[in-house]
């Protein structure tokens, strides 16, 4: 995905909600620096289990 | 009759003994913290809502409670003050939030159900970013919270008017809550002991939620023994609230204990690098007040903590978009603007990348388990400068959350983030008279042993008697 596909592709998920340019200019920057902070913190986690945390209730014993 | 000026001079541990033998009344010094209020509140905006007429009225029933012999404990009677994230019923709940300015809920959280049973009065609830979605209290619908040491100076965030309201004497307690830093950052700030004990040990049942696998209640006052009165009572397991962990009944005070010996004190010393240098020599000196006390001070390198601020930051960007995903639907606009933004970047966060950072969460929670084999408390400036400009803006607080890197900041969000006992105290006042706090984070329910070290280091130091000039207007 070239990173003015990423952006849109982000800015859908705001779809619905009626913004103005002037805010999403205000977080164009912000959004555009998630695929950089999500890959270094992907590359950072590799080797790492994934999170499972089962939703038994507290008071529940083996 | 004792003067109102000496009323609000008591920290929670004298009021409450004259309370319990009746050297003071309750509505004497209710009426004393009230009158505080109004005095200051024009300076501080500390307040949302002022539960005036109510108070003295509780104030009058505990009253009568002890004098027939009905005392509840060490709380009986105090002023007390509540960020307004808590519900109260029939009292309105703002959450800092127009969206909210209105809203009076019908039960009372958890923590106002516990205080209410201890006989604590709740004098006012106190002003805070939108949500608890900030670190300097200047983003709230009610306007900015002014630091009791210089109102040009911010009180810090989320929870500012509660540390703003203790620092200057408005009642000896208050209840705040912590996402990121929200009561530890305002403590040091504002000059003052603040504490959030380890996830799930007090209930967040009927408390706005920051980000749900974050969020800690905590409590703010003026010496580490105040702090453990006010925790014994709210601690405790609460069914509604999924990370409420079982536990004993709450016996921090009594468990205090200030002898150090051979106590291990670990230092990420790479990470204050960028501390403002009068910080980081009152910190030094810190040190040198737990070594005296006979701990052992260890050099800790632990470098996947630089990945912290910023797995923090993207953990509760989520989560709040998550929360706040159907007002923002509808009201976007009526959100604080800087609120606002964060909670659209949050909400394009997508559900692999919010795991994926999870991941990163668990890789950093191993690596300080590893680290607190070595030691029982990591030490560390609370901040890396004292209280900015309120003109300054959210920027003042210098924090790094976008780039993995060695910023102080990571100190400062991996406690909340791992759910760690924290504890920020008063270590010393720069030249411009602003104070600076150090914090001590413990390993998970490690809680007294956070407690007692703080209490050792406040009875080898005298900076948590320290008091804003404002605190004796």
């Amino acid at each position: 995905m070239k990173p003015t596909e990423k952006f849109t592709h982000r800015l859908a998920l705001l779809a619905g909600v009626d913004l103005s340019q002037a805010y999403l200019d205000a977080i164009a920057a912000e959004i555009e620096d998630l695929d950089r902070i999500v890959a270094e913190l992907e590359e950072f986690a590799q080797g790492t289990p994934w999170v499972s945390q089962q939703l038994q209730p507290a008071t529940s014993k083996a | 009759m004792m003067p109102v000026a000496d009323i609000c001079e008591l920290n929670l541990t004298e009021l409450s003994k004259l309370l319990a033998t009746r050297e003071l009344s309750s509505s004497e010094a209710v009426n004393a913290a009230l009158n505080r209020l109004e005095l200051l509140e024009s300076k501080l905006n500390a307040f949302i809502t002022v539960t005036r007429e109510q108070a003295i009225a509780e104030a009058k029933k505990a009253d009568d409670e002890i004098a027939r012999g009905r005392y509840r404990g060490p709380l009986h009677g105090v002023p007390v003050t509540i960020k307004d994230l808590f519900a109260t019923a029939g009292v309105r709940t703002t959450a800092g939030s127009q969206i909210l300015a209105d809203w009076v809920p019908e039960k009372d959280s958890a923590v106002v159900e516990r205080l209410r049973a201890a006989g604590a009065i709740i004098i006012g609830k106190t002003n805070l970013d939108e949500f608890g979605h900030g670190g300097t209290s200047t983003l709230s619908h009610f306007g900015p919270v002014h630091n009791p040491w210089n109102i040009e100076h911010i009180a810090g965030g989320s929870s500012g008017g509660s540390a703003a309201a203790v620092a200057a004497g408005i009642g000896p307690l208050s209840y705040g809550t912590e996402t990121g830093s929200s009561v530890r950052r305002p403590a040091s700030y504002c000059g003052i002991v603040g504490f959030k004990p380890t996830f799930g040990i007090i209930s967040r049942t009927g408390s706005f939620r920051g980000a749900w696998s974050q969020d800690h209640v905590g409590l703010f006052a003026r010496s580490v023994k105040d702090v453990t009165l006010g925790l014994d009572p709210v601690a405790g397991f609460d069914a509604h609230d999924p990370a409420s962990v079982h536990q004993d009944t709450a016996a921090y005070t009594a468990r205090l204990d200030a002898n150090l010996k051979q106590l291990k004190i670990g230092i990420l010393r790479r990470f204050l690098e960028g501390v403002n240098h009068e910080v980081r020599q009152a910190f030094e000196k810190g040190l040198e007040v737990f070594a005296g006390a006979g701990c052992e001070i260890v050099e800790l390198d632990v470098p996947e903590v630089s990945y912290a601020a910023m797995t923090s930051m993207m953990t509760s960007s989520a989560e709040s978009a998550g929360i706040n995903r159907r007002w923002f639907r509808e009201r976007h606009q009526d959100f604080v603007p800087h609120v606002s933004r964060g909670i659209a970047v949050g909400m394009t966060i997508t559900a692999s990348e919010y795991l994926t950072v999870q991941r990163a969460r668990q890789r950093i929670r191993e690596a300080l388990r590893t680290a607190y084999e070595q030691v029982a408390i990591i030490a560390s400036p609370t901040t890396a400068r004292a209280a900015p400009l309120i003109a300054d803006g959210v920027k003042g607080n210098g924090d790094d959350t976008r780039h993995a890197s060695y910023n102080h900041s990571n100190l400062l969000r991996f406690p909340s983030m791992l759910g760690l006992p924290g504890c920020s105290l008063p270590c010393g006042i720069n030249v411009e008279g602003l104070p600076i706090g150090m914090q001590l984070i413990g390993s998970w329910f490690g809680d007294q042993i956070v407690l007692n070290a703080a209490l050792a280091f406040q009875e080898g130091t005298d900076w948590h008697t320290r008091r804003p000039a404002l605190a004796s207007a």
